[in-house]
């Protein structure tokens, strides 16, 4: 009797355990944000540097308060976002079906690979003027510049997704007499989706600095906008508060990214398990 | 014999080296902190340089460029201990706790305009309403000149369409994306002109410039200390002062001579054998007229004159960094170099008020500034 009574607490102790370990590792980036905000405030308490080089966390939360109520940071963070939306759209769709056919014909592959490989390999802030007279000084250059940055990750893990395709599963499927549209969704894209998502967490990130490349080489409104304009005014809290919200967008974006690869990959879980 | 020889050889060697290392050892190594990039028109930071002006003053000097707020921020922080930046920048830093003064007027003329087409009646600032009006960005000297245009002519932003098109005004005019263009008088205008006049401006013959000088005197660039600097070591800042102004009178004087000698810091100036040679009979021909101690008039026609004489042998193409260098020595030449009225601060700050980027109108302007090392000299 004891015995029988004894297992679920020993059971409920280890799975307390588990949960208090979860805990402790989900807090985590909040204490390392934390250690390096009193950091921050030690170094400028302590006026190694002058408050106009690192002002306190203090000034940029005030900045911070201000940009909000003024709306300036809304109004430019929206900017931001469409650039880096629309961006991410066209740069990820032209990725994806780019991608799909280079990895289904070889051929093409020889013909695009060195126009593709030539413009990823020049930084975009090479080019970003070029965009920016091609396609004017509006959005438009911007979401070009974001689509043409984004593009590439999304088209090489693609390519290395759709090929990563077992030819013995797709034997089995033809031997079935499955049609090729019953290929694409039930073994292409299943098989092709880890890799393709990794690609899009990496474009995620990279869609803020597209857009903000364009922003910086000309524009009257976005996040790269304000960083420019602060500094023109020596507005250090400012630039600090832009640059934190350009933070703050990539890792939501990554996160959500990351969501949908968890909900999309649970299959791949649980067969693992 | 011969042994003895070359240990009197090695001997003269090794007291040459050491007089050399002890010349080195005198020298104070100084960065001069510029903005933009390597161009013809800091000419007169390379003639220090080369011509031995800031040697001469005991600097070694080493130049970097930078963005103007980097130029202001290393200075007050007194990571570095001279640089160039625009008057509005002094005004704007200084609110926002940079303490540092400005010691010489460069730029005696402000050399933002607009650029216009010519021949379609686009002559003052009142023909420009309504019209797409492209601006590097709303920041920095560009926007202060086109604020101080529009005030002139009682204009406002909403009376024109201003688009944001970034250092690309040759190219973005020329494509007809924006009408008119905010630029600098020295730069873009001439290499519009160029492109016009090789038929590759769109239907762009020619332009000409409305200038922010003919309408107000704002504060240009000069050179800016540290208060801390200023105060602690005026004798220093005195000396580099001196040196740069010498640097900057040798080259209006002769600017054939300072293209020369830019050629070793700027990219892709034209190195064509006979063009350098021409530039260096010039260079050797204006030694001789300033030898006749010309007055300041007739070495500015014998600047234009410069022009003249190469535009009969070479293209466009060829010439436009030296008339580059020609009409920015327009814009540095004065009675007297480098000083800085008092009247063009008030101007400057009033524009940065109408801005709205200056809340306090009441900034000490006089701080901002000195002529101390200019009356010093004299």
């Amino acid at each position: 009797m004891q015995a029988t009574m004894h297992k679920p607490k020993q059971k409920s102790a280890i799975h307390q355990n588990y949960l208090s370990v979860k805990t402790l590792r989900r807090l985590s980036p909040v204490f390392t944000i934390g250690v390096v905000f009193f950091l921050w405030h030690i170094v400028t308490a302590m006026e190694i540097y002058p408050a106009f080089l690192i002002p306190p966390p203090s000034a940029v939360f005030e900045a911070f308060q201000e940009a909000v109520s003024s709306g300036v940071l809304l109004e430019n963070t929206a900017t931001t976002l469409e650039e880096m939306l629309f961006g991410l759209l066209y740069g990820v769709s032209i990725g994806l079906l780019l991608g799909y056919a280079i990895a289904k014909m070889p051929l093409l592959e020889q013909i695009l690979s060195p126009i593709i490989v030539a413009f990823q390999s020049t930084p975009i802030v090479a080019y970003a003027p070029l965009l920016i007279i091609w396609f004017g000084s509006g959005t438009t250059s911007k979401i070009v510049t974001t689509a043409v940055i984004v593009f590439f990750p999304t088209l090489i893990n693609t390519i290395v997704g759709v090929r990563s395709v077992t030819p013995q599963l797709k034997d089995l499927m033809r031997s079935l007499n499955a049609s090729h549209w019953q290929i694409f969704t039930r073994l292409e894209i299943p098989s092709a989706l880890p890799m393709v998502l990794a690609g899009l967490k990496t474009s995620s990130t990279l869609a803020v600095i597209g857009a903000v490349v364009g922003e910086f080489v000309s524009s009257g409104s976005g996040l790269g906008y304000l960083v420019t304009l602060a500094r023109n005014q020596y507005d250090t809290p400012l630039v600090m508060v832009a640059v934190f919200t350009m933070t703050v967008i990539a890792l939501t974006l990554y996160s959500f990214v990351a969501f949908l690869e968890w909900h999309l990959l649970a299959w791949q879980r649980r067969s693992s398990r | 014999m011969q042994r003895s020889l070359r240990a009197i050889l090695i001997l003269m060697v090794l007291s040459f080296a050491s007089i050399g290392v002890m010349a080195q050892d005198d020298m104070t190594d100084e960065r001069m902190l510029l903005t933009f990039i390597p161009n013809v028109q800091f000419s007169p930071f390379y003639m220090g340089v080369d011509g031995g002006y800031f040697a001469d003053a005991g600097f070694n000097v080493s130049i970097e460029h930078l963005q103007e707020p980097e130029v202001v921020d290393l200075i007050a922080a007194g990571q570095a201990n001279f640089g160039i930046v625009s008057g509005e920048q002094v005004i704007l830093a200084r609110t926002q706790g940079r303490d540092v003064v400005y010691v010489y007027e460069w730029f005696q003329e402000y050399p933002v305009g607009i650029v216009v087409p010519t021949g379609e009646g686009l002559e003052t600032m009142a023909d420009l309403s309504g019209l797409k009006v492209g601006i590097a960005g709303r920041f920095g000297a560009s926007y202060s000149g086109l604020t101080t245009l529009l005030e002139s002519a009682d204009m406002t932003e909403g009376d024109i369409q201003l688009e944001e098109i970034g250092f690309n005004a040759p190219e973005v005019v020329c494509l007809g994306a924006v009408d008119v263009a905010v630029i600098y008088v020295n730069n873009e205008p001439l290499q519009i002109r160029n492109r016009a006049q090789a038929g590759e401006c769109g239907d762009i013959e020619d332009v000409s410039v409305i200038t922010v000088a003919s309408q107000a005197d704002l504060v240009s660039n000069g050179l800016i200390v540290s208060a801390d600097m200023l105060a602690e070591n005026p004798d220093y800042v005195s000396a580099m002062v001196m040196a740069f102004d010498d640097a900057l009178q040798s080259t209006i004087n002769n600017p054939a001579n300072a293209y020369l000698v830019s050629m070793n810091y700027v990219d892709n100036l034209p190195d064509d054998e006979d063009f350098i040679a021409a530039i260096e009979a010039l260079a050797s021909s204006q030694e001789e007229f300033l030898a006749t101690d010309p007055t300041r008039e007739e070495i500015a026609e014998s600047r234009q004159a410069m022009y003249t004489t190469l535009a009969e042998d070479y293209d466009s193409d060829m010439l436009t960094q030296f008339q580059v260098l020609l009409t920015t020595a327009d814009l540095w030449d004065a009675e007297v170099l480098g000083y800085s009225d008092l009247s063009s601060w008030e101007t400057m700050r009033d524009t940065l008020v109408s801005m709205g980027i200056l809340e306090d109108a009441d900034t000490d302007l006089e701080a901002a500034f000195t002529n101390e090392f200019l009356e010093s000299e004299s």
